[in-house]
């Protein structure tokens, strides 16, 4: 369950009908692809907490239960804190008194972000539809996403959390025969619902093992193939990145390739270190006619291999650092926490890290368990 | 945000890309990018020393301009990147599909070869 998931927000009767002017003042959660994450500022205002009666809740143990309030005086918002714990925060200013909230401008309550926007009733209509779309966009792609596995030699989490936008991350793992275990993810370069389309398209040829004149056994032939299928040109120029494996349970080895992808990384059962496992090769879609290279790497008895999008490790932290993929790996290589997956802890992690306010990307990590 | 400066040098355009190539600053400068190289139909280089990050998005915006630009049998080459931004360009085999070299006067021999 994301956090998004975790937000309920409840709206008292604030019927636009009832709101007069042309131009209606908007405060908009900027971090989940959802219809209701839009609220309509009156002219008796908004107060916003963790419960009821506040006018805006947010399921956040950061916020406080009466947080804060937003006003609509004179056609301009003004914010005043309502004494809460940890704070109000405009832009990243903390609110100590009234201070007008511009159009544009971020209010962050806890780890939840809304953005003013001062919209027409037209606007507000389109802007529903699209965040309907990309609603549905974003629960099909959901559905296709394989359970977790909790049995056998290899065992799987993961966690997806699509940004606002929706990006073109997609996932897949399963059996390919008797002791041969497929797994592979794919992130389609943009956002929207063309990334998602291009993104289910593949999903569904490698969920169905349905690549022509494909042996789905063989990394680099399967990355020539959608090379072959999936040339910019033709997708609208849209390409993707996508790592890919093949795990054989009887002798232990991974068979893997990668094509314009960073490396998944594979950590050994005492989590002294992680091991790329990845190989160079062009994005797919990016120039056609190129051969594609894979590798093999023997898997000892309990290791781990992580497998994740960029958006997972391409974040500005809170000290302004621009993350790299060895920033990740050392939050893979600190100890488990009891009681909280690994997918979980990681999330939570690069959340708490990166500056407040939406990941600009899709998160997809998939956690491989190897007996 | 992206700041952009664009001069011909010899017959092949030259950008100059400053800050962060992100996702939002992709939508904001790509449609500029694009149009102050690709109708000149002549062989571009890009300086990317003053460029601290790129994100897929902001590579396909190069992708782009290069396969566009061998369209008009032009060529395209970069320069100038930062270990940061090196290790985006050889996760993803950028350098493949682009030159990417050290200096302004080896980019533009790559593209005057």
């Amino acid at each position: 369950m994301t956090e998004a998931d975790n937000t309920q927000v409840i709206t008292v009767a604030r019927d636009l009908d009832l709101i007069p002017g042309d131009r209606l003042h908007c405060l908009e959660l900027i971090d989940c692809v959802d219809v209701g994450r839009r609220h309509v500022v009156g002219p008796l205002g908004l107060k916003i907490g963790r419960t009821p009666p506040a006018d805006i809740v947010l399921l956040d143990s950061e916020v406080s239960r009466t947080h804060c309030f937003v006003a609509l005086t004179a056609n301009e918002l003004t914010v005043s804190d309502l004494g809460s714990t940890n704070g109000t925060f405009i832009d990243g200013v903390r609110v100590e008194d009234p201070t007008p909230l511009p159009v544009g401008s971020i209010l962050q309550i806890g780890k939840r972000s809304l953005q003013h926007e001062y919209r027409t009733r037209a606007e507000i209509a389109e802007s529903d539809e699209l965040d309907r779309e990309l609603q549905r966009a974003s629960a099909y792609i959901h559905a296709l996403l394989p359970p977790p596995s909790r049995e056998g030699p290899v065992r799987c989490d993961w966690i997806h959390v699509p940004c606002a936008r929706l990006g073109g991350d997609a996932f897949g793992y399963g059996k390919l025969g008797d002791d041969l275990f497929v797994a592979y993810l794919i992130d389609v370069a943009g956002h929207g619902a063309g990334a998602a389309m291009l993104a289910v398209a593949v999903m569904s040829q490698l969920r169905q093992r349905t690549l022509p004149d494909t042996d789905m056994h063989s990394p680099a032939e399967v990355l020539t193939t959608l090379n072959r299928l999936y040339q910019m040109e033709d997708q609208a120029d849209l390409y993707f990145t996508i790592w890919y494996s093949v795990y054989d349970a009887r002798n232990r080895t991974l068979r893997y390739a990668a094509a314009g992808h960073h490396p998944a990384l594979l950590v050994p059962p005492d989590r002294s270190h992680a091991i790329p496992v990845g190989t160079r090769n062009v994005i797919i879609g990016a120039m056609p006619g190129v051969s594609f290279k894979e590798a093999v790497i023997d898997i000892a008895p309990g290791s781990s291999i992580y497998v994740f999008s960029d958006g997972v490790f391409e974040i500005v932290d809170k000290g302004g650092k621009q993350w790299a993929l060895g920033d990740f790996e050392k939050l893979i290589l600190d100890p488990p926490i009891a009681g909280m997956g690994e997918t979980q802890r990681l999330f939570h992690r690069v959340r708490d890290a990166a500056t407040p306010g939406p990941l600009d990307d899709d998160f997809s990590l998939v956690v491989a368990q190897f007996d | 945000m992206m700041d952009m400066q664009f001069t011909d040098v010899g017959g092949v355009t030259k950008a100059v890309l400053v800050g962060r190539l992100d996702s939002f600053s992709v939508g904001e400068v790509e449609t500029r990018f694009v149009a102050n190289i690709v109708p000149k139909e002549q062989s571009a280089v890009v300086d990317l020393s003053e460029v601290s990050f790129i994100a897929s998005l902001g590579i396909r915006m190069l992708i782009g301009t290069a396969r566009a630009l061998q369209r008009s049998n032009a060529r395209f080459a970069m320069f100038g990147a930062n270990d940061a931004v090196m290790e985006i360009i050889e996760t993803t085999s950028l350098g493949e599909i682009i030159p990417v070299v050290d200096t302004e006067d080896e980019a533009i021999a790559a593209v005057s070869a």
